[in-house]
C-alpha cells in the first residue's frame, strides 16, 4: 500500500491564491493609507455628487413639464402611508389601554361579586340561627310560664304545709290538755 | 524482463473519484438558482413600513424571559437562522427560548429621513413593548449582534420598558479603534472626507456602496473563498454552507441616509456614545444609565470589529452583574457556525427564570 498523499494541485492552488490576495491587499493598503488618497477620493465624491445634482435636477425639471411623477413624489406619497400607519398603531395602542382597564375593571367586579356572595352567604347563615334563637326564645317562654306556675303551685303547697303545721300544733295542743282533765275528775 | 515507466513517481496519482465530486458540485453550483434560506417555525407579531417582527416559539419552554435579537441595519438578519442544525436561532429555540427577532426590512428611498433615533424610538421601542406584551413575560433580555448591538445598547440606556439582560456581540462601542487604513479614519474626523453630499444626492447609501465599503476596509481584492470553494468542493456540506454563506454576504442593504449620517458624524467622527453625549430625540443616551445584567461577547479572529472596540462598554455601564468573553471565531462564523446559541445559553439560562 502506498504512503503517498494523493495529488491534489487545489491544495496549493488555494494556499498561493491565499498569500497573493494578502500581498495585493497589502499593498494597496500602503497605496491607499495616506492624506493624497483621501484627498483625491474627496474630490472624486465630490465630483460624482454634483454630476447626480445635476441630473436629478434635469430629470425634476423634465418630469415637471411631462407631467409624470417623479421618485421624490413617490416617497412623499410612501411617507404618508407610514403616517397613517402610525396613527393605527397609536390608535392600537389606545385599545391597548382601554383593554387592560376594562380587565382590570372586570377583575374589581369580579372581586367584588365573590364579596357580595360571601355577604349573602353570611346573612343566610344569620337569618337561620335567627329563626333558631326565636324559637328557643319561644320555648325559653314557655318554660318561664311552666316555671311560674311551678313557683305558684309551690307556693300554694307551702301554704298548705303551714296550715297543716297549724292544724298539727293545734291537735297537739289538744292532746295535751285531755289527759289533765281525766287525772282531775279522779281525785275528786 | 520488467518494463519501468519513467518519471512514474514525479507525480502522485489524482483520485478520479474525488476530482468527478469535485467539478459535478462546481458544475452545480454554477448553474442551479441560489440556496433557499429555510426558517425556524415562525410567526410575525408585529409589522410596521418595512419591518417586521418575528416571534419564533420554544420547541419547550423553559425560560419565562424571551430573547429580543437586534440586528445590524448593514445585512439582512437571516445570518441568525441560515441553515438548519447551523441556525442561532433554531439552536435557542431548542434550548427552550422564546425568540423575537426584529427584522429592519430594506429601506427605500422613502426611508432616507429616518436616523437612528427614529428606528430606535419608533421600531425597537414599539417592537419590544409588543414582544412584551405578546409573550405575557415581565421582562426582557436584549441580544444585539454587531451594529444592532451598538443599537441595543443605545434604547437601553434610555429604555423605559423592563429590560432584564442586555448581551451585545462583536459590538462596536468605541470607534477611536478603526479596522480600515488609519489615514482614512483621520481623514473622515479632520473633515478631509465626509459623506454628507454623497448622502444628501443619493437619499439612501446604495446597497453596492455598503458592500464596497466593507471590502475596502477588510480586504479590497477578495478571490480566495473560491479558490478555498475549489478546494473543498469535494465535499457537499462545505458546498452548502459556501453557498449559503456567499448569498448572505452578497446580500446587502441600502443603508438609511440619515441614520447613515449619524453613524458617521455622531458615533465615528465624534464618538459621542462612550463620551455620554449622544442624543436620542430629547433623551441622552448615555451609558451608565445601563443597569441591566450585561454579557459582552467578543470574537478572536474578527476582521470588522476589534475587541478595543467592545471592551469600554464594560467600564460605561452601571449594571453590577456584567461578563466578558472572547470566543475564538470571526466576526460572521460566530453566528454562522450556531456557535451564537451555545455562548448565549450558558449566560442565560440562569437569567431568564428558568421555568
Amino acid at each position: 500500500m502506498s504512503t503517498k498523499r494523493p495529488y491534489d494541485p487545489y491544495d496549493s492552488f488555494k494556499r498561493y491564491s491565499e498569500m497573493w490576495e494578502k500581498q495585493i491587499n497589502d499593498f494597496l493598503f500602503l497605496l491607499s493609507n495616506n492624506n493624497e488618497f483621501v484627498k483625491m477620493s474627496k474630490v472624486g465624491t465630490e465630483a460624482h455628487s454634483r454630476y447626480l445634482e445635476a441630473f436629478k435636477k434635469n430629470q425634476e425639471a423634465l418630469a415637471g413639464v411631462l407631467n409624470i411623477p417623479t421618485k421624490n413624489d413617490l416617497a412623499n406619497v410612501a411617507s404618508l402611508t407610514i403616517q397613517t400607519e402610525e396613527k393605527i398603531e397609536s390608535l392600537e395602542a389606545h385599545i391597548w389601554d382601554l383593554q387592560d382597564s376594562v380587565k382590570s375593571q372586570s377583575k374589581e367586579i369580579e372581586t367584588v361579586v365573590e364579596v357580595s356572595k360571601e355577604i349573602i352567604k353570611l346573612t343566610k347563615q344569620l337569618k337561620t340561627e335567627l329563626v333558631k334563637t326565636k324559637k328557643e326564645l319561644a320555648d325559653s317562654k314557655d318554660l318561664q310560664s311552666e316555671l311560674q306556675e311551678i313557683k305558684f303551685e309551690l307556693n300554694k303547697l307551702n301554704n298548705l304545709k303551714d296550715e297543716i303545721e297549724i292544724l298539727k300544733s293545734h291537735v297537739e295542743k289538744d292532746n295535751q290538755k285531755e289527759p289533765d282533765l281525766t287525772g282531775a275528775g279522779s281525785t275528786k | 524482463m520488467a518494463v519501468e515507466t519513467p518519471f512514474k513517481d514525479l507525480f502522485p496519482p489524482l483520485e478520479s473519484e474525488k476530482e468527478l465530486k469535485r467539478w459535478k458540485h462546481v458544475f452545480q453550483l454554477l448553474n442551479e438558482p441560489e440556496p433557499k434560506i429555510g426558517h425556524t417555525p415562525r410567526t410575525d407579531v408585529w409589522k410596521k413600513n418595512k419591518s417586521v417582527l418575528w416571534y419564533y416559539p420554544a420547541k419547550q419552554k423553559k425560560y419565562g424571559i424571551p430573547l429580543f435579537f437586534v440586528y445590524s441595519l448593514f445585512n439582512k438578519p437571516y445570518i441568525l437562522d441560515i441553515a438548519p442544525k447551523a441556525s442561532v436561532i433554531e439552536g435557542l429555540t431548542n434550548r427552550g427560548y422564546d425568540v423575537y427577532l426584529l427584522d429592519w426590512g430594506t429601506p427605500g428611498y422613502e426611508d432616507k429621513n429616518m436616523g437612528l433615533d427614529t428606528y430606535i424610538q419608533k421600531y425597537l421601542r414599539t417592537a419590544v413593548k409588543r414582544a412584551i406584551r405578546h409573550s405575557g413575560a415581565e421582562e426582557i433580555t436584549l441580544v444585539g449582534y454587531c451594529l444592532g448591538g451598538t443599537i441595543a445598547s443605545i434604547y437601553a440606556s434610555i429604555a423605559e420598558e423592563p429590560i432584564k439582560n442586555l448581551i451585545v456581540a462583536t459590538v462596536p462601542i468605541d470607534f477611536t479603534a478603526f479596522v480600515g487604513p488609519d489615514k482614512w479614519a483621520e481623514g473622515l474626523r479632520n473633515g478631509d472626507f465626509h459623506v454628507d453630499r454623497l448622502i444628501d444626492v443619493y437619499g439612501n447609501l446604495p446597497s453596492s456602496y455598503v458592500e464596497a465599503m466593507f471590502r475596502a476596509v477588510s480586504a479590497p481584492i477578495y478571490f480566495s473563498h473560491y479558490t478555498m470553494l475549489l478546494n473543498r468542493a469535494n465535499d457537499p456540506r462545505y458546498v452548502d454552507k459556501w453557498r449559503r454563506m456567499n448569498k448572505w454576504t452578497t446580500d446587502q442593504v441600502p443603508f438609511a441616509g440619515e441614520a447613515f449620517r449619524q453613524l458617521t458624524n455622531d458615533l465615528f467622527k465624534g464618538n459621542k456614545l462612550v463620551k455620554g453625549e449622544l442624543m436620542i430625540g430629547n433623551k441622552n443616551a448615555d451609558l451608565k444609565n445601563i443597569k441591566s445584567n450585561l454579557f459582552v461577547i467578543s470574537s478572536s479572529n474578527d476582521n470588522l470589529v476589534l475587541e478595543q472596540q467592545s471592551l469600554p462598554i464594560m467600564d460605561l455601564v452601571a449594571s453590577e452583574d456584567k461578563t466578558y468573553k472572547l470566543v475564538e471565531a470571526g466576526h460572521v462564523s460566530l453566528a454562522l457556525t450556531g456557535l451564537f446559541a451555545v455562548v448565549v445559553d450558558e449566560w442565560a439560562s440562569t437569567r431568564s427564570n428558568p421555568l
